[in-house]
């Protein structure tokens, strides 16, 4: 336990006396702030629109929990993509690139303490992420009223989501020295879980004659198809289950690689 | 185990990448309070023999017991008892002194209560005392060199593993970091109470060992072709490096008999 608050605290240390990552995390919270603002802008014209044309009908999904809280939720989607990576890209590519790896490799600590160490320290940061938007979500309270469970589903959605994809980010980074290389590798594999969603959407298309059981595999492998059922109110077991599955997949992945370091 | 036994037994150590042979079975022991010179042309397995010890690198075969514990069935207890100073040392420029030294001492198992008197005592006796609050990227070379000889000895290991600590430093730090190293090997001083550690280094600079080592192992070509006390070297009259030419050269002209014999 010792040593896994040791390599964690050291990770967040570097994270936060380095400029860069102060630049990361406030870039990418006002850009989180800039699609809030979007998305209760583009609300607020539309309503407005609807309101002064009165003989249109409004589009169903026009109000407070569609409009605004699931269409900003599945933007930041879009974020995470590149914020998870970039938070992971030097997690254990850094340690090779600088020949700390052999401070590591020759203390006596465990493969799964320095993993799970450097994996707590991303999830920290994640989760402050996932902070700062649940802060914004309040205000949507303040001036509207949408649905709370909702609201909560989706940052839970949205947590479990950068857990994940922190974890493909570990992986991503023990398999390289280079910070750059593990945030393409990284960002390259949350597009496949990306891609075999669009895909199964379109497999799954009438009229395609796609097996309904190759389209449930490509579904179920989609984070995007978990993230949605979460940001749409749904406390879906499964969407749980997908997670923890993922993020335990990839820090086993990772600790693998870690240690087939040892016998190179 | 009493102070008289061992603290390094290395036995037929070999390790091979493929087809090549690194280092072919190497063996030798070293007591507390000697200062070993691990000597060899470059390439000869001098770093790939102390990575092995240290914990960095598997053998192929052969093994090895750090102060009573065997490096592969214990590897932890054989961890705590070593400290490591690879050739380029193993730091993180965003770190300050004193905060990567507590960091180690963490990683090393340095009882928590013990450790800021550790890191102290690291700091003082490598000459660090005034730096602890500076970035280690701030440093130069010479100064990095004793954080790296700082995080060697701060959970007061009684073997000390020392690649090449004098490569690439100016004439007047490289006088310091010999003082520091001889001042390490003194008896009296270590956390063994008398017995003082046991210190393999490598070098290039035979002046060097002539100065503070007690031992000589010469190595060439993944063997081990030369151990004995310096002392008996000096009496006979000869100069270390007429020793180093003849046998490295005279092995080169074995292999290079071998090979042209070996078409017949």
């Amino acid at each position: 336990m010792r040593h896994i608050r040791a390599i964690a605290g050291r990770e967040l240390g570097a994270y936060f006396t380095s400029p860069v990552a102060y630049a990361v995390l406030v870039l990418f919270t006002l850009m989180a702030g800039f699609f809030f603002l979007l998305h209760v802008e583009s609300f607020l014209q539309a309503s407005s629109f609807y309101d002064s044309q009165w003989q249109m009908e409004a589009p169903p999904d026009l109000n407070i929990n569609d409009w605004v809280l699931s269409g900003y939720y599945q933007m930041l989607l879009l974020l995470f993509w590149f914020l998870v990576p970039g938070l992971t890209m030097g997690l254990f590519a850094n340690e090779k690139a600088q020949g700390t790896q052999e401070l590591l490799m020759t203390s006596p600590i465990t493969t799964w303490e320095l993993v799970l160490g450097k994996y707590l320290a991303v999830a920290a940061l994640v989760t402050i992420f996932t902070v700062a938007v649940a802060l914004l979500t309040t205000l949507l309270f303040v001036a509207g009223n949408p649905e709370a469970p909702r609201a909560l589903t989706g940052l839970l959605g949205l947590w479990l989501l950068g857990l994940a994809y922190a974890a493909i980010g570990s992986f991503a980074s023990s398999t390289t020295q280079s910070p750059l290389i593990a945030f393409l590798l990284g960002w390259f594999l949350l597009m496949i879980l990306w891609v075999v969603g669009f895909v199964a959407s379109i497999l799954g298309g009438a009229g395609a004659g796609t097996p309904p059981a190759l389209v449930d595999v490509l579904r179920w492998l989609s984070s995007q198809h978990h993230y949605e059922q979460l940001v749409s109110g749904l406390l879906d077991t499964r969407a749980l289950a997908y997670f923890g599955f993922m993020i335990a997949l990839f820090l086993l992945l990772t600790k693998a690689s870690v240690e087939s370091l040892r016998w190179r | 185990m009493d102070a008289s036994s061992p603290t390094i037994e290395a036995s037929g150590l070999v390790k091979r990448y493929g087809d090549f042979v690194a280092i072919a079975g190497i063996s030798f022991t070293a007591r507390a309070g000697e200062v070993v010179g691990f000597l060899g042309p470059n390439g000869a397995g001098k770093t790939t023999t102390m990575r092995i010890l240290a914990g960095a690198l598997p053998a192929s075969d052969g093994g090895a017991r750090i102060a009573g514990h065997d490096i592969f069935r214990a590897p932890r207890s054989a961890r705590r008892a070593i400290g490591y100073l690879p050739e380029n040392p193993p730091l993180y420029p965003e770190m300050d002194v004193q905060g990567y030294l507590a960091y180690v001492a963490d990683l090393k198992d340095v009882p928590r209560p013990a450790r800021s008197a550790a890191v102290a005592r690291a700091i003082a006796r490598c000459g660090l005392a005034g730096e602890e609050r500076r970035a280690i990227g701030t440093l130069s070379k010479g100064y990095r060199q004793r954080v790296g000889l700082a995080q060697a000895i701060v959970h007061e290991p009684r073997v000390l593993i020392l690649d090449e600590p004098t490569a690439g430093l100016d004439p007047i730090q490289i006088r310091e970091i010999r003082r520091l190293i001889e001042g390490l090997a003194a008896p009296g001083e270590g956390a063994e109470g008398g017995a003082g550690v046991t210190i393999v280094l490598s070098t290039h600079i035979l002046a060097e060992v002539e100065a503070i080592c007690r031992r000589v192992i010469l190595i060439h070509r993944g063997r081990k072709v030369l151990d004995q006390p310096l002392a008996e070297i000096t009496k006979e009259g000869q100069r270390l490096e007429s020793i180093f030419v003849q046998l490295t050269l005279r092995e080169e002209e074995n292999a290079a008999a071998q090979a042209a014999e070996a078409p017949q």
